[in-house]
């Protein structure tokens, strides 16, 4: 089987060339983590679809490949959620409304709405898996008529490292979502209402799921979907039923640096957005 | 494009490639030279990046004089003339000896010539040494005690010839790695390895035996070996009896090494140590490879005679595929050695004590009355500003802030000196401390000449230009010269200095540029017409009959206690080299390690709550660095291992100063440290 | 067909220095043959494969991505100015040639790699110049034009139309190849030995079949001192890394080769590394290329040019690999 993704956006000339875009706002979602709203320039639209990434740039710092948090849907403009994980995204955060930064893409493999309509989901997340989550989520809330049953899953270590905290509230109240959340723990004299105390394989067993008409999709810290996949299984979904989304060291994010390899599969063209049939037997994928 | 055959600026292995160089005059790649008798067409991972650092935006550009407390760009008359004026200044006012120079092991063996020439013939110090002292000064002052020559016995060739060999203080694959891969390939080739060394480095996968001993009981252990070697009649008695002197002796101080004393030393067990004797005895050739794990204690010179020993009384010197082998660290640190950037020699080990050497330095040099008194060396220079009675310090190419023990010691030390001058190619923690900082070339900037560990004489080539104002070190120590009245350090190329070392420096006698233009020769190379010499001391050695020197085992300065329960040793990494100023500019070095970090056992680990790649913070009496933990079983228990590449957790804040008797190297690889989670 | 001296040769590329970057294998200062221009060094057509990779010309070991200027004007480089000539090509040089064509132009353009690449000329060298005379396989097509050496002159033969304008110009008189000479030589080349192909086909079925116990691996790994020669050395090797430095006020954003035989290759900002032990650095080497690509590709990455056996200091190329597998695991 071979395995090749055919580029989503008409090819530029220059491949590696950033295009310049401004910030319209910064907020803060933790300590750790920062939602940058951009707009392309002269009102184009980014033209993603969800669980797409693009390579975001500030010259002088690198490049670095960030997942879209926000559903095409909402139009006009795009959002990043970026931890500050080291020198190019530590640069992002001290940029602020009116910055400039450089977008190539959207690049990769997206969660494939039309594959998943009529579907139930299950939509699994952990930590920073959140950010590329959302973009699907957004889409859910915006279009819940293409879907059936709709359950968000998430877990973080600690209440205050949870993402999005008010869209979490926001979706929580959402009648087109079941949601259940859950943090690793709760330090010092904290208290945590929103859900349970434990991993987020937890919120799996209790669940109520109609194993046929289901997907679930899953992304989070690269320790999180062994144990995720497991109880999945022990529910009697299959291999064809769940999708995942990889992290891997990206460069170019077009399938030529050879960073993202997953033995035949670049991460960053066949990828980020797998099924878990096409990567299970790969070494080193999961 | 263009390419130009040059020597890699890293370790002292001496492999050549070349570099590329666009239409721009910047360098854009390296390619190996097939033909080169030592590299073969490989190179090492530094070796392939080694164009990388040379274009980084931080290089050093233009002068730099402090004003008013800054250092403000200058130009390089005003920058020269301050110098000469300031160290004539100090030396008017406190005589001679109150100004000392740092040579260095990165720069080519003509610029350490002119370094220890401007000292002695301009300024008329002796007080000039260069980081040798911080590596092999043990070497160099045991072999020449010994042997009567203090470098590497050898060839890089040797290897492969080996029946057995013993490498001990020497991770060969990481800081010498072409050479380590010629063990692998001995190994694979059928000769017996022994790893006396307590990490667990790579060539301890292939090792016959794996002695993983306290560190600091290197004499106990070689004293050990020798006793069995006696007792079960494994020593070359012919060769003893021909050439050698003073067996007695050694035969009464390892009379008490017992396997099952030495045992308890190295906490090892006696089995170990028979074992280890009979397989080095019983080789038809066998070889001694070491270096810093041996050379960088208190003890750093009795180490290295007993290595020496340990080679006599089995007959192993003299003849391929054996000797006593040091690997030297640095590009040319054998070169800055030979060259004379040492405080008791002139070029090629003449004594300055010596007046007939002198008065022949006189007359070579046209000056009178140079010094006759042994100078100051990295060290003692050190402990003399800090206790004020050295008053000023021009420092080239080096980096004393990290490299030296004790770095807040270090820091008390410059910030005491009336004037300190720094010239480099970047910004170190000493610029920073620097009254002038000088730019300089880089190895891809200038021509001159490398020694390889090997003693190998090899050329070093012009591949692009010096960026902005920089200028290579010969011709900055010339100009000051001549600003210091003194013009017999004109020179028009470093060939013409090279003529000039050939006529008094009779190791290097036949080694003029045209000779050495496509394979270099390895020293002794007395005149025009010798082949070189791969292997020293054949027949003889340099000092007649070779001498057995037995030493006593002493334990470190500071061993560990209630208060400081680990061993920490510190040394390198594959991926960086030294003080990180050229690897930590090469990306995919830097990428490789980017963060310091400190080994530490998994039990250890275990005990005090210490999770890999969290950082933790280790302190000595010195001070304390915080670093990422990794838990390895590479070290020991009981043991923890940093490098010091790094200026932010730099493990020079916690060693220990004390230093051999004899050599002045300081203990880097024992000192008490403490280790907890932050 | 026309067949030409060394020396006519080197006038013909000479003569072609004004239209073209020439690129050819020359004899540098000690005795190193590189792809290098005819001010470098003397011709050296003779003498086997160049030990560099002669990909390197199209996908050199340092390149600007773009620059951006003091104005913060973006700065991208467009097709070379002179179009490049690469003479040195062999055989097993070409097949790398052609797959990283393809692997550079698919899916997605890397324009950078093509800017040097299209309007380029390849000329291929076999026949009997190889290392001490052993004979070179004959290419047969894959270049513009292949020289083949029939142990006194090179016989010419052009493969596209753009070869065989060029090879037009090339001035040897009375030279025509007898009748049968390239007969004789093609014989010659079809009845090389296999046997380094063979072997590296059997390991590849090895390792798909699952043959390949992980022991090995790590057996394999603990030889490698990470001196990343195999990649930089390989002509199929395409990895790089991608980092922007600040120089004289401009900023360029620069790729460098880059190898999977390194820790910090795959390494992730979390630390998580798919990569993290030299074993499935190891395995990936080998496993990539008679593998992962077959599965990709359709076919094996490794062409069998041998560079990697000869730049591994600790004899773990892919022959020397290949061979170990085929040995214990057959
Ligand atoms: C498909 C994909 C989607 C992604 N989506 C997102 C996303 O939506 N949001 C997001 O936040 N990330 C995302 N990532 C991860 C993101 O790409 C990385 O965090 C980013 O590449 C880090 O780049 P950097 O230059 O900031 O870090 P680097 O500088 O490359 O840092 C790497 C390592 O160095 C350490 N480091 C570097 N500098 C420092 C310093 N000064 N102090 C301490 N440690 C330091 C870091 O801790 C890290 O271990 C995604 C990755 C992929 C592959
Ligand atoms: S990111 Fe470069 S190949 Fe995938």
């Amino acid at each position: 089987m071979s395995v090749i993704t055919k580029p989503l956006r008409r090819e530029t000339e220059h491949l590696y060339l950033p295009i310049p875009c401004k910030i319209v706002s910064v907020r803060d979602l933790t300590p750790m983590e920062k939602l940058f709203r951009i707009q392309m320039p002269d009102g184009q639209e980014l033209g993603h679809k969800p669980g797409q990434f693009i390579q975001l740039s500030i010259l002088g710092y690198g490049e670095a490949p960030i997942s879209v948090a926000s559903s095409p849907t909402r139009r006009g403009y795009f959002e990043l959620g970026v931890r500050n994980a080291g020198t190019l995204t530590g640069a992002l955060h001290h940029l602020s409304e009116g910055d400039e930064v450089g977008i190539r893409g959207p690049f990769g493999t997206f969660f494939d709405v039309e594959k998943l309509a009529g579907k139930d989901l299950l939509l699994i997340s952990g930590g920073c898996g959140l950010a590329p989550m959302r973009s699907l989520i957004q889409y859910c809330q915006d279009r819940p008529e293409e879907f059936g049953k709709i359950t968000i899953l998430y877990g973080a270590k600690t209440p205050s490292e949870r993402l999005f905290k008010e869209d979490l509230v926001d979706w929580a109240r959402s009648p087109a979502f079941a949601c259940k959340y859950a943090v690793d723990c709760v330090p010092g004299d904290g208290c945590f209402d929103e859900g349970e105390i434990g991993l987020i394989t937890v919120l799996i067993p209790p669940l109520k799921i109609d194993v046929q008409k289901t997907i679930a999709v899953i992304v989070g810290p690269p320790v999180m979907y062994k144990f995720v996949i497991a109880e999945l299984k022990k529910k009697g979904m299959t291999e064809e039923q769940i999708i995942v989304s990889l992290e891997r060291y990206m460069k170019c994010g077009v399938g030529k640096c050879g960073h993202c390899a997953i033995e035949h599969l670049y991460c960053c063209l066949d990828g980020p957005v797998f099924w878990l049939n096409q990567i299970s037997g790969l070494r080193g994928a999961i | 494009m263009r390419r130009t055959l040059t020597t890699c600026p890293y370790c002292g292995t001496g492999c050549q490639f070349y570099l590329v160089t666009n239409g721009e005059g910047k360098l854009v790649g390296v390619e190996p030279s097939s033909n080169h008798v030592v590299s073969k067409g490989q190179l090492c991972v530094k070796g392939w990046n080694a164009f990388n650092f040379a274009n980084h935006p931080d290089r050093l550009t233009v002068p730099l004089v402090r004003k008013n407390g800054n250092l403000v760009e200058a130009s390089w008359d005003e920058a020269l003339d301050l110098i000469a004026t300031r160290l004539k200044e100090v030396q008017d006012a406190h005589g001679n000896d109150s100004v000392a120079f740092f040579s260095s092991a990165k720069t080519t063996n003509e610029e350490n010539y002119v370094m220890m020439k401007l000292a002695r013939a301009v300024f008329k110090t002796n007080n000039v040494d260069h980081c040798a002292r911080l590596c092999h000064s043990s070497t160099v002052a045991g072999l020449a005690a010994t042997f009567g020559s203090g470098a590497m016995t050898n060839s890089i060739s040797c290897v492969e010839k080996a029946d057995c060999i013993l490498v001990t203080g020497s991770n060969t694959t990481e800081q010498h790695p072409l050479i380590g891969t010629r063990i692998i390939n001995a190994v694979k080739g059928g000769a017996k390895l022994i790893v006396a060394d307590n990490r667990k480095i790579r060539l301890a996968n292939f090792a016959d035996m794996h002695i993983r001993w306290e560190n600091g009981t290197d004499v106990a252990f070689l004293n050990g070996l020798m006793h069995v070697i006696i007792k079960e009649g494994l020593a070359d008695e012919e060769f003893i009896r021909t050439r050698t002197e003073g067996f007695d002796k050694l035969k009464e101080v390892v009379e008490e090494f017992t396997p099952e004393r030495t045992a308890e030393i190295c906490k090892i067990t006696p089995v170990e140590v028979e074992k280890a004797a009979r397989m080095f005895a019983g080789a038809e050739r066998a070889m001694i490879i070491y270096s810093m794990g041996i050379t960088q204690h208190t003890h750093g010179v009795d180490n290295v005679k007993s290595c020496a020993n340990l080679a006599m009384l089995t007959g192993n010197v003299g003849k391929e595929g054996t000797g006593v082998n040091p690997l030297r660290g640095q590009n040319n640190v054998q070169g800055a050695c030979d060259l004379g950037a040492l405080p008791n020699v002139y070029s090629g080990y003449q004594k300055v004590t010596d007046d007939g050497v002198r008065a022949k330095f006189e007359k070579a040099w046209g000056v009178q009355d140079l010094p006759g008194n042994v100078g100051l060396t990295v060290t003692t220079a050190i402990n003399a500003a800090a206790d004020g009675t050295l008053k000023a310090l021009y420092v080239m190419g080096e980096n004393p802030m990290m490299s030296d023990p004790d770095q807040h010691h270090v820091r008390d030390a410059l910030e005491k000196l009336d004037f300190l001058v720094v010239q480099d190619i970047f910004p170190t923690p000493t610029t920073k401390l620097a009254d002038v900082v000088l730019p300089a070339a880089c190895f891809a900037e200038k021509d001159g000449t490398f020694t390889s560990t090997e003693r190998r004489v090899q050329r070093v080539r012009k591949a692009c230009d010096p960026p902005g104002q920089a200028r290579q070190d010969w011709e900055i120590l010339a100009d000051l010269a001549r600003r210091m009245g003194y013009d017999g350090l004109t020179y028009s190329s470093p060939k013409e200095i090279m003529d000039e070392i050939t006529r008094v420096t009779p190791i290097y006698g036949g080694m003029q540029y045209d000779r050495i233009d496509q394979v270099g020769l390895q020293w002794p190379c007395p005149n025009r017409d010798h082949p070189g010499t791969p292997v020293l001391h054949v027949g003889k050695f340099a000092r007649g009959l070779g001498l057995f020197s037995p030493a006593e085992y002493r334990p470190s300065a500071e061993l560990p206690d209630d208060e400081y329960p680990f061993v920490l040793s510190t040394g390198r990494c594959y991926f960086h080299f030294h003080t990180g100023t050229m690897t930590r500019r090469s990306r995919l070095l830097d990428r490789e390690e980017r963060f310091p970090y400190v080994e530490v056992h998994p039990d250890d680990a275990k005990r005090l709550n210490i999770h890999d790649r969290f950082p933790v913070m280790v302190s000595t009496r010195r001070g304390e660095v915080k670093a990422l933990a990794r838990v390895s079983d590479i070290v020991i228990p009981g043991h923890l291992f940093m490098t010091f590449h790094f200026e932010e957790g730099a493990a020079n804040v916690l060693t220990n100063n004390a230093l051999d008797p004899v050599a002045k190297i300081p203990e880097y690889k024992v000192c008490a440290a403490q280790i907890r989670g932050v | 067909m026309k067949r030409a001296t060394t020396e006519q040769l080197r006038t013909f590329f000479a003569s072609l220095q004004t239209e073209f970057d020439v690129y050819v294998p020359v004899k540098l200062h000690d005795g190193t043959r590189v792809l290098g221009s005819l001010s470098e060094g003397p011709l050296a057509l003779e003498g086997g494969k160049i030990p560099q990779k002669p990909t390197s010309v199209f996908f050199p070991q340092f390149d600007k991505v773009f620059v951006v200027d003091e104005q913060s004007k973006f700065q991208m480089a467009g097709p070379v100015a002179k179009p490049i000539m690469v003479v040195g090509f062999t055989a097993q040089d070409l097949d790398c040639l052609e797959f990283i064509d393809k692997f550079f132009s698919e899916n997605y353009r890397d324009d950078i790699y093509f800017n040097k690449r299209d309007g380029s000329v390849v000329v291929g060298v076999s026949g009997r110049c190889g290392k001490d005379g052993e004979f070179m396989k004959i290419a047969g097509g894959k270049c513009d034009i292949e020289l083949i050496y029939d142990g006194e002159r090179f016989v010419v033969q052009a493969y596209t139309d753009k070869g065989r304008q060029l090879s037009e110009r090339l001035v040897a008189p009375d030279s025509e190849a007898p009748a049968g000479l390239m007969d004789a030589l093609s014989r010659e080349s079809d009845a090389l030995p296999t046997d380094d192909e063979d072997t590296i086909d059997k390991a590849s079925d090895l390792i798909r079949a699952g043959k390949v116990p992980e022991d090995f691996w790590d057996d394999i790994a603990s030889r490698c001192i990470a001196c990343t020669s195999c990649n930089l050395a390989c002509p199929t090797c395409t990895c790089f890394e991608v980092y922007d430095r600040k120089q004289n006020g401009k900023m360029v954003r620069q790729r460098i080769w880059d190898s999977c035989q390194l820790d910090g290759f795959m390494r992730e900002a979390s630390g998580h590394n798919p990569s993290g032990r030299q074993m499935q650095r190891t395995h990936r080497r080998i496993h990539h290329k008679l593998a992962a690509d077959v599965e990709r590709w359709g076919h094996k990455t490794c062409m069998v040019c041998g560079r990697c056996d000869d730049v591994c200091p600790t004899e773990i190329g892919m022959k020397s690999v290949c061979k170990m597998i085929v040995e214990r695991f057959s």
